[in-house]
């Protein structure tokens, strides 16, 4: 099952070179009015350890790589059979892997210049990970810094697009300014979405 | 103004230079500008995004790696950071839960495909 964006022509040398593959998280730009919202995901890895021969197991591993249950709160994955779980799972991908494909083929330019933006930015490997290292003082192991910047992107993107909230409330236009940021924060902040370890509530003292 | 900035790192805007109160936090170099500016632009934001948005983004996104690599230190293996603190860390989000366990089985599967391809290419 192809990317979406591949059938695009002159998308398609681009993505099989680089091999960054962004989030596909439901997102919501100005110019689209209802986009449908596929809860697949794709994964995100840097370029940084694959040589460029690796377009064709690339390829291969791509068809596999449209996650359709990750919508599911993660527990309740493991009720159901392992084996109709897969069938499922495959169908699923397949459908959300279609829907998919005929909203990237839709896009206007710019809607797809923002998608591959989306897609493609990832924070800089070595950066996060001598980040940990000065905070652990330890090594860390790739995997920990993968999971951690793809942590990172998801955190950046639930407080711009819950500025964006605030701003499209508040009657103001992008560019999202400080005092979006700011109140995006003591939202998520109230919703218990943003880690503080610095103040804490004791109750009884 | 004071009031409003309990978040770290908005000293270095309002900062001329002196050695004041956060000196570790939004002191040091900017580090992720150019990728935040891409990150916001695909997630919603105007294509130039403001430079001091981009700032507080970037402390924010600090703040968080810099919590999250404190409680993983707390949990599990003390002093380290390991993969399983991490998502049981994240357990309770299910975006970010769902996002690590596709990005790890996608590295995985990768580093499969790789070592198949490599085998398949030392045979011939």
């Amino acid at each position: 099952m192809a990317d979406p964006a591949r059938i695009k022509a002159e998308d398609t040398p681009e993505r099989i070179k680089s091999v960054t593959e962004g989030n596909l998280k439901p997102e919501q730009t100005e110019d689209v009015s209802a986009p449908e919202k596929p809860k697949d995901e794709n994964i995100q890895l840097s370029s940084q350890d694959l040589p460029k021969q690796e377009v064709k197991p690339e390829t291969a591993a791509r068809e596999d790589e449209e996650e359709g249950t990750s919508g599911q709160p993660p527990s309740k994955r493991l009720k159901v059979e392992p084996e109709k779980k897969k069938e499922k799972r495959h169908k699923v991908d397949e459908d959300e892997i279609q829907k998919m494909q005929v909203l990237v083929s839709s896009f206007s330019e710019e809607q797809l210049n923002r998608y591959e933006m989306y897609r493609r930015s990832a924070f800089p490997k070595a950066a996060i990970k001598r980040l940990i290292q000065s905070i652990t003082g330890s090594s860390v192991s790739q995997n920990v810094v993968i999971a951690m910047s793809g942590i990172a992107k998801v955190f950046a993107g639930e407080i711009v697009e819950e500025a964006l909230d605030v701003c499209e409330k508040w009657g103001d236009t992008p560019p999202l300014q400080p005092k979006h940021m700011r109140e995006a924060v003591r939202r998520l902040k109230s919703r218990d979405q943003i880690p503080n370890t610095k103040y804490k509530h004791t109750v009884f003292h | 103004m004071a009031d409003e900035e309990d978040e770290t790192g908005f000293d270095d805007e309002l900062d001329d230079g002196s050695s004041g109160v956060d000196v570790g936090h939004g002191r040091r170099k900017r580090l992720f500008s150019k990728e935040l500016r891409c990150m916001m632009y695909g997630f919603g934001d105007d294509q130039n995004p403001y430079t001091e948005s981009v700032d507080i983004l970037e402390d924010l996104v600090i703040e968080f790696v810099t919590e999250m690599t404190h409680k993983a230190m707390s949990i599990g293996r003390q002093g380290r950071v390991q993969v399983e603190d991490i998502v049981f860390l994240i357990r309770k989000d299910p975006r970010k839960f769902a996002r690590v366990k596709d990005l790890l089985t996608m590295n995985e599967e990768l580093k499969r495909a790789r070592k198949a391809f490599d085998e398949a290419n030392y045979g011939s």
